[in-house]
């Protein structure tokens, strides 16, 4: 079977940085101020570093199950688990590119009876040199069917 | 607004730990504020009558809130974002309004010139009326390894 992928863009703008550094909180100046981005030898201002979980949320669960095709029964779906591996943060200005794709599938038997389904989309960005920046791992659990 | 401060391998020891740090209470324009932010208008975490409907008491966190104010805690704790290598969070429990977020991390060794550590967000509060919560409980299990300079 070929592997299912699908490619994604995502710009990483300043407005976009500042507001979600804001919504989590953030103090430091390093996702905020360029200037003191800059002192810090960074050439923009840095994207907090879950910053890339919006790329999941600009691809709808219809498109990434038409295109990746899980089947999953989002009834019973949860956000598990979710990682990150960073070469680097991205910056502001930069424009990420990148493929999502199936990395992990697998069952387990739940605590209470029933199959647990854990599945997970490997999301890898590149930068506009192609380099790795970083791979982000979204895992989805469909939880047992009710037994009683 | 707060620089971390500069941190070398020399500071640390396995067994260190670092925390608590306390964000919140948390309350619902937080998790409007981060479905804006982020993306995520799953409206479970904002729309009370459809969180209702789900079953649910109230409306509850999209679980990369947590999760993003744990990996701000850890990059002051360890002289900023550019030194986080890894980041690996796992949700136990939901996140409600009113919900306090208490922050841990712990050094389990240094490798290669990389720290290891795990983390854990509470949540600590009494939770919606009716559901009877305990008034502090494990919400994130996570993992983050950190390169220092020597």
């Amino acid at each position: 079977m070929a592997e299912s992928h699908l490619t994604f863009e995502l710009p990483v703008e300043r407005g976009k940085v500042r507001e979600f550094a804001l919504s989590v909180g953030e103090d430091n100046p390093v996702f905020f101020d360029v200037d003191a981005a800059r002192a810090q030898g960074l050439p923009d201002i840095v994207a907090p570093p879950t910053f890339t979980v919006t790329q999941i949320w600009q691809i709808s669960r219809e498109q990434r199950e038409a295109q990746l095709g899980a089947n999953l029964d989002y009834e019973r779906v949860l956000h598990g688990e979710q990682e990150f591996v960073y070469q680097r943060l991205p910056f502001a200005g930069e424009i990420l590119r990148g493929t999502m794709r199936i990395s992990k599938d697998f069952t387990k038997q739940g605590k209470r009876g029933g199959e647990m389904r854990f599945v997970t989309y490997e999301s890898r960005f590149v930068d506009v040199q192609g380099e790795d920046v970083l791979t982000a791992y979204y895992t989805l659990i469909e939880t047992a069917k009710d037994v009683g | 607004m707060g620089t971390p401060e500069t941190i070398t391998m020399e500071g640390i020891t396995p067994g260190q730990e670092f925390g608590e740090v306390v964000f919140g209470p948390l309350e619902k324009v937080d998790f409007v504020r981060y479905a804006g932010a982020s993306g995520d208008f799953n409206p479970i975490h904002t729309d009370e009558s459809y969180a209702r409907r789900t079953g649910a008491p109230t409306v509850f966190a999209m679980g990369m809130l947590p999760a993003g104010y744990l990996a701000h805690a850890v990059t002051d704790w360890f002289g900023g974002p550019q030194n986080l290598r890894r980041f690996k969070v796992r949700f136990t429990t939901r996140v409600w309004p009113g919900d306090e977020l208490v922050c841990r991390a712990h050094v389990v060794s240094i490798e290669d010139g990389i720290v290891k550590t795990t983390l854990e967000v509470h949540r600590r509060g009494s939770g919606p009326e009716g559901l009877d919560l305990p008034a502090e409980e494990m919400a994130i299990v996570a993992e983050a390894d950190v390169e220092l300079p020597e």
